[in-house]
């Protein structure tokens, strides 16, 4: 066998395979990826920082844009942190309406992983399809919070304000137009031989190593695991609600795939059940004057579902009107840097950005 | 508590075993405080016969006025569904901490993150310098005497017709004629 050059290949930060201003830096034999490095600070923003000058509030501003594709996810587990730690109540129908706040949101992300997914094999019908349905969730966020893609809508004590007249009956029409595309997705996407053929055995996330590498979401359950935070720690009111979650075996991007595929039905399942349940009242315990709120000293943690997996947020607060210490943990975290190097050698050029689209690598979340 | 049991046998396993202390926090939450250099053994011991396999977080908070840094580790059982945070105390005029990515490879990028942006050394820790930030010749800037306002002034400048950078609503106060209304003041920079 001739041994081939060893090259040094940079995948970004400017790349249309890349799934954000990072890069990973790969060494390559002919078409064979040898090692791996992921370098990120292209977009580092200071945001931990930052929040520890703001107040508990202004926080939020800064909180929802850590992460693209996931705004929603971010709020919800600062405001958990902080209800822990100030000892705040949230009244029944603003955990109701959290959550399909937080399911709509998993289906705007599924969209766009979708069109990234599809669009990194090759496929460029999926995109159009599914960034132009994705809309339909983003008129929904407008109707609701006056903001299409950041919210600010959830809030320590509740949410903002309460769900609009009529805006039920929308998200129900708009969950039967989602289903019915999803079979039309099926079709062009995971009954395709091209898909299946790029995405099954390529990616592969070993089972027994799964866990000790951080992976989470998603991932996780595409190599076999049953790990969900909505299920292993329900909050808000996911205990109350009737839903699966779904494994796949292999670990590798089809069974990721699949795992996603499932869990967008799972969520309209989710809504359904949530707007049904949700009772009349209160949706916000009023914090009385926000700008001069102080919360008690004190360390909490909390964690949520996304999208792509655990996401947690570890909050200090010395008793003061501003955050002590905020730290976010998001899936990319892991994902795409250990994980992520760990996977790569032995791959084909051609797969590694429908790897990093597989694992959910959202580059402002590593380093924030 | 009947309701705490596994939370109880979870804080008594680990205090017994390493002769520390540590309390429930609430349901699924136990926090134990360790000596710096008896947090990887309590790490492994939680990892290998506790079940405590997902790193789920590492942070470190600086609490400047007592010149300490803060080290929590962040580890949960799949199994048993709890949450165990393992925190020490270390000198903030010479950090250094054990290198825990023997343990958990994730480990790795949160001791380069620490190391860039609080100073903090892992002896034995793999991975460049240069993670996050690019020819840092400042101090840590995740301390907290960093000053990121001074550091913008120092460092770059304002947009030509902007260099005044002013309190907008002082400036439309000024050029209006009308005084700032109270309740504008006080979400106004100076105050």
């Amino acid at each position: 066998m001739i041994r081939e050059k060893e090259t040094t290949l940079y995948l970004g930060p400017q790349h249309p395979g890349i799934t954000g201003n990072m890069m990973v830096k790969l060494k390559v034999q002919g078409d064979t990826v040898v090692s791996a490095s992921t370098h990120v600070g292209y977009l580092h923003r200071a945001f931990e920082k930052l929040i520890e000058r703001r107040n508990w509030i202004q926080a939020f501003t800064l909180l929802c844009r850590f992460c693209v594709p996931e705004p929603d996810p971010m709020e919800l587990t600062y405001a958990r942190a902080v209800e822990e730690l100030d000892n705040r109540e949230v009244p029944e129908r603003a955990k109701y309406i959290r959550v399909i706040v937080m399911e709509l949101a998993r289906m705007q992300s599924f969209l766009l992983w979708y069109a990234g997914q599809s669009g990194s094999s090759g496929l460029y019908l999926t995109p159009q399809w599914s960034v132009g349905d994705r809309n339909y969730i983003l008129d929904l966020f407008e109707d609701l919070t006056g903001g299409r893609i950041y919210h600010m809508y959830i809030w320590p004590g509740g949410v903002r304000r309460d769900i609009p007249e009529g805006w039920a009956d929308k998200v129900l029409r708009t969950m039967d137009y989602i289903e019915k595309r999803l079979d039309e997705y099926n079709k062009i996407l995971f009954d395709n031989t091209i898909f299946q053929k790029r995405a099954q055995g390529v990616g592969i996330v070993p089972k027994d190593k799964a866990i000790e590498w951080g992976v989470v979401g998603p991932v996780l359950r595409g190599t076999g695991i049953k790990s969900d935070v909505r299920i292993d720690e329900p909050y808000e009111v996911y205990d109350k609600i009737d839903f699966d979650v779904p494994t796949q075996e292999g670990g590798d991007i089809w069974a990721r795939a699949l795992v996603r595929k499932e869990e967008v039905r799972q969520s309209i399942r989710i809504i359904r059940q949530a707007i049904t349940d949700m009772p009349e009242g209160a949706y916000y315990n009023k914090v009385s004057n926000p700008m001069k709120w102080t919360v008690p000293a004190g360390q909490a943690w909390a964690k949520t579902e996304s999208v792509r997996g655990e996401i947690g947020f570890h909050v200090t607060s010395d008793g003061g009107n501003k955050p002590y210490r905020v730290h976010v943990k998001g899936a990319a975290y892991t994902h795409g840097v250990t994980v992520l190097e760990k996977i790569l050698p032995g791959q084909n050029i051609a797969d590694v950005s429908f790897i990093l689209n597989s694992l959910g690598v959202c580059p402002p979340e590593i380093e924030r | 508590m009947t309701n705490l049991i596994k939370e109880n046998k979870l804080l008594d396993a680990v205090t017994t075993a390493f002769k520390i202390k540590g309390k429930v926090i609430r349901g699924r939450r136990v926090e134990v405080f360790a000596d710096k250099n008896t947090v990887s053994s309590i790490l492994l011991f939680a990892k290998k016969q506790l079940g405590y396999i997902h790193l789920a977080h590492m942070t470190c908070v600086d609490w400047i006025e007592q010149r300490e840094f803060e080290m929590i580790y962040t580890i949960y059982s799949p199994v048993e569904k709890i949450t165990l945070f393992v925190k020490t105390r270390i000198d903030r005029e010479n950090p250094v901490m054990e290198n825990i990515d023997t343990i958990w490879d994730q480990a790795n990028t949160y001791e380069r993150e620490m190391r860039e942006m609080f100073g903090i050394e892992f002896p034995g820790l793999i991975g460049e310098h240069d993670f996050l930030l690019e020819d840092w010749d400042q101090i840590p800037p995740m301390r907290k005497e960093f000053d990121t306002h001074k550091y913008a002034a120092q460092t770059f400048f304002s947009r030509p017709g902007r260099e005044d950078a002013k309190d907008v609503r002082d400036e439309i106060s000024k050029r209006s004629g009308t005084a700032v209304p109270d309740f504008a003041k006080k979400y106004s920079r100076e105050s």
